[in-house]
């Protein structure tokens, strides 16, 4: 084994927790029963490596194969790394029509026009999803196996998650990604996070929603609120309601566990008792950044339970609503919507 | 005035001296808020002392004069954890030297007890340096700041190899009010502010040695919500001489799962509006600051937090004030960044730590 691969390798061993390791290597299938047997796997990562490398050698497994170990980590456990979504626009005719094998011929042959140094592994996650690595090399230099860009598409969707890609090489790759699904043109949609699937569910709608409606819910476990004797029967109503809007502005049950928030304001500072401040023409500038386990739970607990009024504030319900978490707000643009 | 001093170790000491203070409770029906503070079972102090409603806005020292650079070093750019400390008892700071010894043997001793002897085992070795931070006291009634540091040699490494600092800490009274400096008598020395950075375990031992050596008492300094305040208000006002970069705050509500907030404000933006609510005041009186300014340049923050996002601010906790010259957190940490204001920034902690002193 060279030694990219044997770096790869080491620093993949690093990388998976131990008790995860040997479910990997079987479904990597590159190493036979017999090998996996003689793997030792209580002892110290540095020697199970060395054996890994060994055993490697042996089976005279090269980058690539390693660079598959890792993909196959990945896509089982995608809430490690940092991934950004982007939006793609202008459908032409037959985007919507666009298959996988489509897709894979499609995508390579552009990816050829475009870059010559570049290896791309495409496959196809259980979930519909279709994952492609790609390992991008300099000029005519080789291939660097060790940052590779991780791309996540669901088909027939508009969305493309990315993680992993250098300022160098997002123009090529968006290009790429435009042409093969058939579509214009290709936007940041300003949503970023490390938990692929909370995005994803995000983007692609799926939770629960709360439809507005005229009548209050008829089945009564749905408005629970905090039971206190003294204070349910005057505050019954208004809990209800409350408990009703923040619902429609995020949704039921559980929701996607976006972690964070990040809003630049640049609007101006209007507050009618001080008048020297309103009276200035440069915009107030400040950052918010909301961050929490699970920001739209709690968002959610903090409209029903009145620390933020209801109707929720415009620039909150757009994270759900427009499926974005980097806003930058200025006077101009109508609230959340730049 | 003379009330028979308890042993100081005993805090809070509500339960003893409201006996005490029933039987002559006439006498003192004069001092009203005596009175009421003994009722409600808290403890009068010794001074009559409030929380400051004014203060005078910090101005930026060089101090590389009066302090030697390696101490500053040491005490800038790093985050202490603070406890306010008693008066100590018999505390002389000709005898450093040997109570450094006897801080060594103490720590010595405590990490063996419990362990087996190894045969031929090596065991760290500490080493205790007790010296006086020259240069920092203000006024002529302050002690000089004491600084402690522990370094040791770990187990396996050679006998040449310099020994590494592991714990370090200083004792401080930093512009310490006057009247009760003079109320003390005469044996205690007061350094209410006690800063340490480092193993937990040795912080614990050397308080430990401390309080059994000079009959003095910890607690836990915690930075209450409205001296943050006042941190975030006075390091603003600061702009107008150092850059202070981003006035950032951060703040927890209580949802479920709770919901932090990091509000960044950009530096002259917050000075702006600072000087908003600045009272006219005369040109020698322009140092002053009151409470009623810190107040409105915190709502003017917050309710232009609200107008955005519908989200009362006051009904979480402020956790944390940070800005290029420091960051002090809730829980008693604080880092000083800048040596400028560490001599200012020391005093309103030295304060704060008179203000939790029970007695």
């Amino acid at each position: 084994m060279d030694d990219p691969a044997k770096f790869l390798l080491r620093r993949l061993v690093r990388r998976i927790p131990a008790q995860m390791l040997k479910a990997t290597l079987e479904k990597w299938g590159r190493l036979n029963a017999e090998q996996r047997e003689s793997l030792n796997f209580s002892q110290s990562k540095w020697a199970l490596t060395q054996e890994l490398e060994a055993l490697c050698e042996e089976s005279r497994l090269t980058v690539k194969h390693i660079a598959e170990l890792e993909m196959i980590y990945i896509t089982e456990n995608p809430n490690q790394m940092m991934w950004h979504a982007f939006q793609l626009l202008d459908p032409e005719d037959g985007a919507l029509a666009v298959e996988l094998m489509q897709f894979k011929e499609l995508f390579k042959c552009h990816l050829r026009e475009l870059v010559r140094n570049v290896s791309v592994k495409i496959k196809k996650h259980t979930d519909e999803a279709v994952w492609i690595r790609m390992s991008w090399g300099e000029g005519f230099s080789r291939l660097s196996h060790l940052n590779a860009t991780y791309v996540v598409h669901y088909l027939q969707t508009p969305y493309v998650f990315v993680s992993g890609l250098s300022p160098k090489n997002k123009p090529l790759l968006l290009q790429v990604l435009t042409l093969s699904t058939k579509h214009e043109r290709i936007k940041d949609a300003n949503l970023s996070g490390r938990k692929l699937t909370a995005i994803r569910d995000l983007l692609l709608r799926q939770y629960e929603h709360v439809f507005p409606t005229k009548y209050p819910s008829p089945l009564t476990e749905r408005n629970q609120s905090v039971s206190n004797l003294h204070t349910e029967k005057e505050q019954a109503e208004a809990s209800a309601k409350r408990h009703q809007m923040a619902g429609q502005a995020f949704g039921n049950g559980v929701l996607p566990a976006l972690q964070s928030a990040v809003y630049k304001l640049e609007t101006k500072f209007k507050d009618p008792t001080n008048q020297t401040m309103t009276e200035q023409d440069e915009p107030f500038r400040c950052v918010v950044k909301f961050s929490s386990t699970n920001l739209l739970e709690s968002l959610r607990h903090c409209a029903s339970s009145g620390i933020a009024s209801t109707p929720v504030a415009p620039l909150l319900s757009s994270i759900p609503l427009k499926g974005r978490n980097y806003f930058v707000i200025t006077d101009k643009s109508p609230s959340a919507n730049s | 005035m003379e009330k028979s001093r308890t042993s100081v170790t005993s805090t809070p000491i509500s339960s003893v001296s409201t006996r005490r203070i029933r039987r002559r409770s006439f006498r003192q029906s004069t001092r009203s808020h005596f009175g009421v503070a003994s009722r409600l079972g808290l403890t009068p102090g010794q001074t009559t002392h409030r929380f400051n409603t004014s203060r005078k806005a910090p101005k930026p020292q060089n101090i590389t004069e009066k302090v030697s650079p390696e101490h500053l070093a040491l005490l800038v750019k790093t985050e202490w954890h603070l406890c306010y400390v008693t008066p100590l008892y018999r505390f002389r700071h000709t005898q450093l030297k040997s109570y450094a010894r006897q801080l060594s043997a103490f720590i010595a001793a405590e990490k063996q007890q419990g362990l087996g002897v190894e045969v031929g085992g090596l065991q760290d070795t500490f080493k205790v340096s007790m010296s006086v931070l020259q240069g920092l006291a203000e006024t002529n009634d302050d002690p000089e700041t004491v600084l402690i540091q522990v370094q040791s040699r770990p187990a396996f490494a050679r006998q040449d190899e310099p020994l590494k600092t592991v714990w370090s800490g200083w004792l401080s009274c930093i512009n310490g009010n006057p009247e009760y400096l003079h109320s003390l008598p005469k044996d205690f020395t007061c350094l209410p502010l006690f800063g340490s950075r480092g193993l937990e375990g040795l912080s614990s031992l050397v308080k430990s040695w401390l309080r059994s050596t000079f009959d003095c008492f910890f607690g836990p300094l915690d930075i209450n919500q409205t001296t943050l305040r006042w941190l975030a208000a006075l390091w603003t006002n600061c702009h107008m001489e150092s850059n202070i970069q981003h006035l950032k705050m951060q703040w927890t509500l209580p949802a479920a799962p709770p919901l932090h907030v990091a509000y960044t404000v950009n530096s002259s933006d917050a000075l702006a509006l600072w000087r908003s609510v600045r009272k006219s005041r005369a040109a020698d009186q322009e140092a002053c600051i009151e409470i009623e300014e810190v107040t409105s340049f915190m709502e003017g923050l917050t309710s232009h937090f609200y107008r955005h996002f519908g989200v009362d601010l006051s009904a979480g906790d402020l956790n944390q004030v940070s800005t290029a010259l420091g960051s002090a957190k809730v829980k008693g940490r604080m880092k000083i960044s800048s040596s400028r204001y560490l001599i200012s920034t020391l005093s309103l902690l030295t304060e704060c730590a008179f203000l939790k002193i029970p007695i």
